[in-house]
């Protein structure tokens, strides 16, 4: 265990590493089947999805129970856009700025709301989008919804790269600036205060950063990467409709972005191919019995992982170690596979103060 | 006006149905602090076992019985044996542990009853009475009357007795608690207890009108934890005011504002919970909480 | 904590997530396109022919979705044990049907038809679901993938032929159950309906077909109301129609335990209009009878196929067989019936006809072989209501029966 450790921190092995998986994201798709491609792409658009939930929820704390009403919204200009002809780059542009602007005036007026107030407002969204979704029909196709055609591979590229092929490159490389745009943002001076706020909003105030301010940035945020998500969407699955914004959608991401890892930019890609996975697993289980096993198996893995798949090497070195210690000292450890999320894992972004948010959270 | 009178009565009914699952989730927020969408389950998973039960052969009221000892066992276990592990650690991880809990029992139920929804026997008959030109139906009078019961009930277990100081002491503070003596294990395990009788008693109010299916409960559960959070958090009585004003309002607006209209109706509710919770972030009734640092 | 030992490691997981999706489906990219015009199509051998169908299988509409899934499993299976299905190039085959859950959801439906396809599936064929159907409509036509006999009476999906010459509907649409209510009602002369529908697709075509056919006569709408299958009450919406005081209400309702509600809710109102209800929600013993329909002067439907479940059909030879085989086969797939587990299994028979009509084992001898069945009469299908497919742009099924409930079952029109 200490030689893999000392094996992935050296530099050299992680860019290797690194140029692997830059290789085999580049290769995959290309000897891949279509279904293959289409798995990817979905993994890439949910992805975006979920990294703008983890920005909210899991760096800033604040409870968000409607990703999926901004995936919708953006999914429908997208298609809006696609049937009127726009050029890409505006409908791109209009995916992400108008979820922007939405979620920033439903934080300006929800922010200041915590723990299950926020969740509550925010459980609304996509039960309010669905009714509007289907009233405006003019815009959105109603309930039948709105298919498209579109980002086909294009003409100067004939007989090279497939349509799904075009797709994926399209949708990967956008989800990975967005991954590298999230990655600075939770880096710099936002990630910080983002974090601040979380742990203490007192501290923060003393500090000279404002709560309120950071929590309507980080839902706008937020509600930013849910529109280019659904601009991704749209170009995936080529089609949306009311189910998009499905109030399911919203708390299967939340339980996929726990179950990666929170506040964690690995686990938010964990997370997405949980999300896109765990169904096709469970059919590949017994196709009548979906529910069941989609259950079962998230329990287990939070079992197994509490903190996310993101601490699997942390938690396979602790289950180890505390292995080992039982072999001498039996007696002294007896407690720690019954309380798996005490123990040692306590020191992850997420641990050490959640008793405390606990308490808070009831009491609103 | 009969019309006006009309549909304020059937959205008190409706709404009655929204409180008693709100008044399970009040009580499950009291006892653990958690936001618990395992709730939805547990009912539902219990309504099936009164279901089983009087399909055998049981008596109405021995079927319900029945599936209320079900329930209740099946609380204590679920939050001793699943849910325990996860309450000290991080909230969020303990949601989604109810979310995968709520998939689960959905899931179960489906295994051995299916989704096709199956009729349930009222516990009122269908008789209508016609007051003054107004038809109430038995069931709606039985489900608010029923509801209005247990808000009582639920007083006298927290104001009036051990038990229930006990239950608050743990919800306050669980390490002093803890410190001065109580059994917070056994009073954590009969706190979900008790909140999923709760649940199996609006499982069994509302399905002879939802029939019993897996997700019978789904999007009264919704509605449920808007009550519960309007009504404030900690307030039995808020939840069920909350949850008939709920009702009541959803049925008036589809009714006399045009633009509304019934598809939109569902959309009322909710934007009058996100303005009163703007104004009033503790809820209607809920006490205000200054958080310590 | 962000730090630059995890960034690093983003890649290795999704290599790692990029592997495991591999294994799961385990597939590599095929060269497509190349196939002559003689050469088999995927998915079918000298023997054996494998078709996929993706249902909603669990959540709310799981119902429906499990018995368009069980009855046309029961036909195939009972097929299979009886020795195969003979085809029109002289072979006998075994057919397979591979069946997944979508929950209702477009993008997971068309996670499963790519993978459907990827496992090598012939034809898509009999599924439900019209958002569904929607987001793969263009994709089963792009890449030429029978999406045929679905279970949706959305017109979308038969009327245009130019485009998607590879999709083709199985039932009659909700425009032609309207339709056909509203012929009923325009030759009584003078009389007042009120109308609850169905927020979208369904309640659109449903009410537009029964316009278009009181349009000019003395029949008059006096109340409408629309409802969203996630309400979980239609009580307000009843007590608003109610107010009408109409002769006749059309409940274009699809979800059952609404249905039961409004026919509680607007007895116990004191309103007995005569009543209306779409094929998938008038199942007597499910619908009708717990709702005490009884109460009112009339209740309609139409119907087009037999009832198993039904005493009146108890000694109809095609029942006894359909409930044979369906409790050998389908009966785990489908633990509760609906009407979808009899339409599907005359779904089996048709697709039996077309294959019988398959020349050479082609995608494109396939459909030819579809649209080429005329009077047939498939089991389970009352008597009169035949299947032709000579016209692409109409579904397979399209006749209907109008019916009246007569204490237990349906019987004709008074």
């Amino acid at each position: 265990m200490k030689s893999l450790t000392r094996l992935t921190t050296n530099r050299w092995v992680r860019l290797a590493i690194g140029v692997a998986v830059a290789a085999l994201l580049i290769v995959l798709p290309l000897i891949s089947s279509k279904f293959v491609n289409y798995q990817l792409s979905l993994m890439a658009v949910f992805a975006v999805a979920i990294l703008g939930l983890n920005i909210v929820m899991g760096y800033t704390g604040q409870v968000s129970l409607g990703q999926s009403a901004f995936l919708g919204l953006g999914a429908y200009i997208a298609a809006y856009g696609v049937t009127e002809g726009w050029p890409i780059p505006l409908i791109f542009l209009l995916c992400a700025v108008v979820p922007a602007i939405v979620g920033l005036i439903i934080a300006l007026a929800a922010a200041r709301l915590r723990g299950l107030a926020l969740a509550m407002v925010t459980i609304a969204l996509p039960i309010i989008g669905i009714p509007l979704a289907k009233r405006f029909r003019e815009f959105t196709g109603g309930s039948q919804g709105t298919t498209v055609r579109w980002l086909s591979a294009p003409e100067w590229n004939e007989g090279f790269l497939e349509n799904d092929q075009w797709r994926y490159y399209v949708v990967v490389i956008i989800a990975a600036l967005m991954f590298l745009l999230a990655r600075n943002l939770v880096r710099g001076r936002m990630g910080r205060a983002f974090r601040i706020v979380k742990e203490n909003e007192a501290v923060a105030i003393s500090i000279g950063i404002s709560p309120y301010r950071y929590k309507v940035l980080a839902f706008t945020i937020a509600s930013l990467f849910g529109g280019v998500a659904g601009f991704l969407y749209l170009g995936v699955v080529q089609y949306t409709s009311p189910e998009t914004m499905s109030f399911h959608t919203s708390i299967n991401m939340v339980a996929a972005m726990v179950i990666g890892g929170s506040a964690s930019i690995l686990g938010t890609i964990f997370a997405a191919i949980y999300f896109v996975l765990v169904p096709n697993l469970a059919n590949e289980i017994n196709p009548s019995l979906t529910a069941l096993f989609s259950g079962a198996i998230l329990l287990a893995v939070l079992f197994l992982v509490p903190g996310g798949v993101v601490s699997l090497p942390r938690r396979i070195a602790q289950v180890l170690r505390s292995l080992r210690r039982r072999g001498n000292a039996p007696a002294r450890d007896a407690e720690t596979p019954q309380n798996p999320s005490d123990g040692a894992l306590a020191p992850t972004a997420t641990g050490p103060k959640s008793t405390e948010k606990n308490r808070k959270r009831q009491g609103q | 006006m009969e019309y006006f009178i009309q549909l304020v009565i059937e959205g008190l009914a409706t709404g009655s149905i929204y409180g008693a699952l709100a008044l399970a989730i009040v009580l499950v927020n009291r006892a653990t602090g958690l936001i618990n969408f395992a709730q939805g389950g547990m009912a539902v998973l219990s309504t099936f076992v009164a279901y089983a039960l009087f399909d055998a052969g049981a008596p109405l009221a021995l079927a319900i019985l029945g599936a209320i000892v079900f329930a209740f066992a099946l609380g204590a276990v679920l939050e001793r044996v699943i849910v325990r592990p996860f309450e000290r650690g991080d909230p969020d991880t303990a949601v989604v542990v109810t979310i995968g809990l709520f998939v689960l029992l959905g899931g179960v139920a489906a295994f051995f009853f299916g989704y096709e929804p199956r009729q349930f026997p009222s516990f009122f008959g269908l008789e209508t009475l016609n007051i003054a030109g107004v038809f109430v139906s038995l069931r709606s009078i039985g489900t608010i009357v029923v509801l209005a019961l247990v808000v009582v009930l639920l007083q006298v277990l927290f104001r009036g007795t051990k038990l229930g100081l006990a239950m608050r002491a743990v919800a306050d503070n669980p390490v002093s608690a803890s410190l001065s003596g109580l059994p917070v294990s056994w009073l954590l395990m009969i706190g979900w207890g008790l909140a999923s009788v709760l649940g199996v008693i609006a499982g069994v109010l509302v399905a002879p009108q939802l029939f019993v299916s897996p997700g019978m409960l789904d999007f009264v559960l919704v509605y449920a934890l808007a009550a519960a959070i309007l009504g404030g958090l900690d307030s039995p009585q808020g939840a069920v005011i909350a949850a008939w004003f709920i009702g009541v309002i959803e049925n008036l607006a589809g009714a006399y504002i045009d633009i509304v209209g019934n598809d939109l109706k569902i959309a009322v509710p909710f934007v009058v919970m996100i303005i009163i919770l703007i104004v009033r972030p503790q809820g209607l009734f809920g006490r205000k909480v200054v958080v310590r640092v | 904590m962000m730090n630059l030992r995890n960034a690093s490691r983003i890649g290795g997981v999704v290599a790692t997530g990029a592997i495991a999706a591999l294994l799961i489906t385990g597939c590599t990219r095929e060269g497509d396109g190349d196939a002559g015009p003689a050469e088999a199509s995927p998915g079918i051998t000298d023997t054996t022919l494998s078709l996929g169908i993706s249902s909603p299988l669990s959540g709310p509409t799981a119902g429906p979705g499990s018995c368009t899934v069980a009855g046309l499993y029961t036909y195939l299976e009972a097929g299979n044990a009886a020795g195969g299905f003979e085809f029109g190039d002289g072979n006998t085959r075994t057919v397979e049907l591979t069946y997944l859950d979508d929950v209702y959801d477009p993008a997971k439906a068309v996670s499963n038809f790519r993978q459907l396809v990827d496992d090598g599936i012939f034809a898509y064929v009999g599924a439900l679901g019209t958002p569904t159907n929607a987001a793969i409509l263009p994709i089963a036509n792009e890449d030429e993938i029978p999406q045929v006999l679905l279970v949706t009476g959305a017109t979308m999906f038969s009327s245009d032929q130019e485009t998607n010459p590879w999709t083709f509907g199985l039932l009659p649409t909700y425009y032609s159950e309207g339709f056909a209510f509203g012929e009923l009602l325009a030759e009584r002369g003078e009389v007042t309906v009120a109308v609850l529908s169905q927020n979208d697709d369904y309640g659109d075509d449903y009410v537009a077909g029964f316009e278009a056919a009181i349009e000019g006569t003395d029949v008059e709408v006096v109340a409408s109301a629309t409802y969203e299958p996630t309400d979980p009450t239609l009580d307000g919406q009843v007590t608003e129609l109610a107010a009408s005081g109409a002769d006749a209400l059309l409940s274009a309702v699809s979800v059952t335990p609404l249905q039961v509600g409004v026919l509680t809710k607007a007895q116990s109102l004191g309103w007995l209009p005569e009543i209306f209800l779409p094929s998938n929600t008038s199942t007597p013993a499910t619908v009708v009878i717990p709702g005490n329909g009884a109460a009112y002067p009339a209740v309609y439907t139409t119907s087009l196929s037999k009832v198993p479940v039904s005493p009146t059909f108890a000694e109809d030879e095609d029942v006894i067989a359909f409930n044979e085989a369906f409790a050998e086969y389908g009966a785990e797939i489908a633990p509760t019936y609906t009407p979808h587990c009899a339409w599907s299994y005359a779904e089996g028979a048709i697709l039996e006809q077309a294959f019988l009509g398959m020349t050479e084992p082609t995608r494109d001898s396939f459909m030819e072989a579809l649209h080429s069945i005329e009077d047939f009469q498939a089991p389970l299908l009352l008597d009169g209501i035949t299947v032709n497919t000579t016209d692409p742009t109409l579904p397979a099924i399209q006749g209907l029966n109008l019916v009246q409930f007569n204490g237990t079952g349906y019987g004709p029109v008074q």
